[in-house]
């Protein structure tokens, strides 16, 4: 369980960064906390030539608001994240990063390592597709944006190309009128989940926007609106909170058998990871509906 | 070649080829240190081979199991997920630095009493990332532990008695949990398997090599391994043991298994000792200090520092004291001597016994040589390893028996 021998390289700037990964010829592999890419070169499932380490370049380090997005760049841990009373301005990250392996990984981990990591389990690229985040490539041709939603192209596949860096990540700050959702079920804390979803709902005078992302179902994280079930439902259930996760149970279900396509394994079947998303989904849309309710409610009076 | 860059805030740039040893500047439990070391070594193998922490425990080394957990800049992290060179600059504490043997932390005091522990082997993991959280976190709540706790696995205990262990000691310390308790500056170096790291701050004079330089012996600060307080009677008077005393090649004759190999000029001495101790078999190369010569106080005060090849390090501060009676001279032996590796793994009682034996040879030795004006033929023998081990032994069951008869 040791990795085998690799150049490491730590730059101080970003395009010494880039020079670097470019350098390499497809043989580098940027490390940022280590968490996902220790493991992997330890069982050596990848024996990379050189390792460009990120953590020295102080224009990664920027985490703030700006321009209505929470901006976290590349070398921003997860805990900090998670700790930093900025971070409120997107409520879903506070309810997403707990989840995120344990306290003693999130210290290291960065939001960005994960997003770049991709796994179809993960959290935060869930949370990145619901709010359909910015995130910024930078390769040896400059800067490019690509939301969340084009990002993940698959398992542990995603837009980067091999010499480029996600040296940020923008969420939009949470408006009036927002309400999320957020829950998974994982066999132990920590663990990657079975099945989770994210549930964003924008409540507008009488328009309701709603979006649903599951993780953990299939190859990377599925977004769909769930505008037309909610409206289903809040009619089915007359507007009353408490029937609410009830009346949403039938509408979603034809949204989970489509969203929810990875095989079954040895700790959930594919069926049992449609009824956990559906049922997840039913209340977490519930609880975004009624959260953003009261915040558009708040606003108005 | 490594190629160190620049110098900022972060972490030093730094190029490395794959069969390059790279340069890391950590503190560890208070000390600083400089490693050179391959890139893919990871932080918990620095620490137990190159540093002789050998408390960082290794499990799964893939991030699943918490044995290695530390605190990095204040917040637990699995050190094998780290590769040490990324951490230079870094501040970190491993289990060896949060309570002393005599004054262990409120977390390992509750441990203890609660029988948080069977094995053993998940320990330092949970009181590190039980630290980690009471610090940091220490709104946490009593529902939230078991999540905030399920980091680390335990084969042993149930778990249940970690839990309470560590809700007391969140309990009785409303106002936060007390800091580390044994971080401070003390030599570090690594079992023989790895390269020893070396400790320094800038107090010590780092171009020291080998013995032929001079060097500022710095003693750590802290307790010392082993304090000896010892006396004895030698049937001669004070002025021929100060002949001996006034003859530093006289006098390293006559300790056990040292040998004076050059004089290195104002009061400075380079030397060998060799210890044999059982199955241990140590030779030390270091440079000893006499600072104190004062025959009109009876006081002769030496530091000593030495290092072995499989890098075990010891210092010492010996105080030597005469004083006349009527049938000759008491020599007194203060010592306080620091160890490092291997050695340190002992125990200290038997350390302790081991460096009485040791003294009371030399004492032997010095009576001989006083007696005759001169040296002992050829270095005392080094300790030997039969005699140490077992004299100290023979005492002990001695003593034991002659409490039984009574
Ligand atoms: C026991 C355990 C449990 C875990 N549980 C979870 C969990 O429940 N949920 C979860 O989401 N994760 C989990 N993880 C994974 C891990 O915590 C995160 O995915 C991790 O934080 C990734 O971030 P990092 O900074 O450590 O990335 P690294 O490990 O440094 O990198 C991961 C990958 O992304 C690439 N990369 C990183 N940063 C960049 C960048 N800026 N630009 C381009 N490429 C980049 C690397 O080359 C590498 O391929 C777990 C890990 C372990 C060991
Ligand atoms: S040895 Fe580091 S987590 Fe298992
Ligand atoms: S006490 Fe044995 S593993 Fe925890």
């Amino acid at each position: 369980m040791k990795a085998a021998p690799f150049a490491y390289v730590r730059p101080s700037s970003l395009s010494d960064a880039i020079a670097e990964l470019a350098s390499t010829g497809g043989g580098g592999k940027v490390i940022a906390g280590g968490q996902s890419l220790v493991p992997v070169l330890a069982m050596r499932l990848a024996r990379p030539e050189t390792l460009v380490d990120i953590n020295a370049v102080a224009e990664l380090d920027r985490f703030g608001t700006a321009d209505g997005y929470l901006e976290i760049g590349a070398t921003v841990r997860q805990r900090r994240v998670e700790r930093d009373p900025v971070s409120a301005t997107v409520p879903l990250l506070g309810m997403a990063l707990p989840w995120v392996g344990h306290r003693e990984l999130r210290s290291r981990g960065t939001v960005c390592g994960s997003l770049a990591h991709a796994d179809p389990a993960a959290e935060l690229p869930a949370v990145a597709c619901c709010l359909n985040a910015e995130l910024t490539v930078t390769g040896t041709g400059g800067a490019r944006r690509v939301p969340a939603r084009e990002f993940f192209s698959g398992a542990m596949t995603t837009a980067l190309g091999p010499e480029d860096i996600l040296t940020a990540v923008r969420f939009p700050v949470a408006g009036k009128g927002e309400g999320f959702g957020f829950a998974e079920i994982a066999r132990r804390h920590g663990d990657f989940a079975l099945a989770g979803v994210v549930a964003r709902v924008r409540v507008r005078g009488t328009e309701t926007d709603a979006q649903l992302t599951g993780f953990g179902v299939s190859d990377r994280p599925v977004t769909r609106s769930a505008a037309g079930e909610l409206a289903a439902a809040l009619r089915e259930s007359g507007g009353e909170v408490s029937r609410l996760p009830g009346a949403l149970s039938d509408p979603l279900t034809a949204l989970a058998e489509e969203l929810v396509d990875t095989d079954g394994d040895a700790h959930a079947s594919r069926d049992y990871r449609r009824r956990l998303f559906r049922t997840l989904a039913s209340r977490e849309l519930s609880k975004a509906y009624e959260r953003a309710r009261r915040s558009a409610g708040e606003v108005d009076s | 070649m490594t190629e160190v860059l620049a110098e900022n805030g972060k972490p030093r740039a730094v190029k490395a080829a794959a069969d390059d040893l790279v340069e890391v500047r950590m503190t560890v439990n208070g000390t600083p240190a400089v490693l050179s070391l391959p890139a893919r070594v990871t932080l918990a193998d620095a620490l137990r081979d190159h540093l002789g922490l050998t408390g960082t425990h290794v499990g799964c080394e893939h991030g699943v199991c918490g044995m290695c957990t530390v605190l990095v800049d204040g917040e637990a992290a699995r050190a094998c997920l780290l590769f040490a060179v990324q951490l230079d600059g870094a501040d970190i504490v491993t289990v060896e630095g949060l309570g002393r043997p005599d004054d262990l932390h409120p977390l390992q005091e509750a441990f203890g009493r609660n029988h948080a522990l069977q094995c053993g082997f998940c320990t330092p993991g949970f009181l590190m990332s039980s630290y980690d959280l009471l610090s940091n976190q220490p709104e946490v709540t009593e529902e939230e532990l078991p999540a905030e706790l399920s980091g680390v696995i335990c084969r042993c205990t149930g778990y249940r008695n970690i839990l309470t262990a560590v809700r007391e000691t969140k309990s009785a310390h409303p106002g936060g949990i007390p800091a580390p308790g044994n971080c401070a500056h003390r030599a570090l170096v690594g079992r023989a398997t790895g390269q020893a790291g070396v400790s320094t701050d800038g107090r010590e004079v780092t171009e020291e090599t080998g013995d032929t330089r001079r060097i500022d012996i710095v003693l750590p600060d802290g307790d010392p391994t082993i304090a000896v307080d010892v006396g004895t009677e030698i049937g001669v008077p004070v002025d021929a043991v100060w002949r001996v005393f006034d003859d530093v090649s006289l006098l390293a004759r006559c300790l056990p298994g040292a040998e004076l190999t050059e004089d290195l000029g104002e009061d400075q001495y380079a030397g060998r000792a060799r210890v044999s101790v059982g199955p241990i078999k140590l030779a030390f190369k270091g440079v000893a200090h006499v600072v104190e010569h004062d025959r009109a106080g009876q006081r002769l005060r030496v530091l000593a520092q030495g290092q072995d090849t499989g890098g075990a390090q010891t210092q010492a501060d010996i105080v030597l004291r005469t004083e006349a009676t009527a049938t000759g001279t008491v020599m007194r032996a203060e010592a306080k001597v620091y160890l490092t590796g291997r050695i340190a793994q002992f125990g200290r009682a038997l350390a302790g016994d081991v460096s009485r034996r040791m003294f009371e040879q030399f004492a032997d030795a010095l009576r001989e040589t006083a007696t005759s004006g001169q040296a002992p033929t050829g270095p005392v023998a080094a300790p030997s390893a039969l005699k140490l081990l077992f004299a100290p032994l023979f005492d002990r069951i001695r003593t034991a028996l002659r409490r039984k008869s009574r």
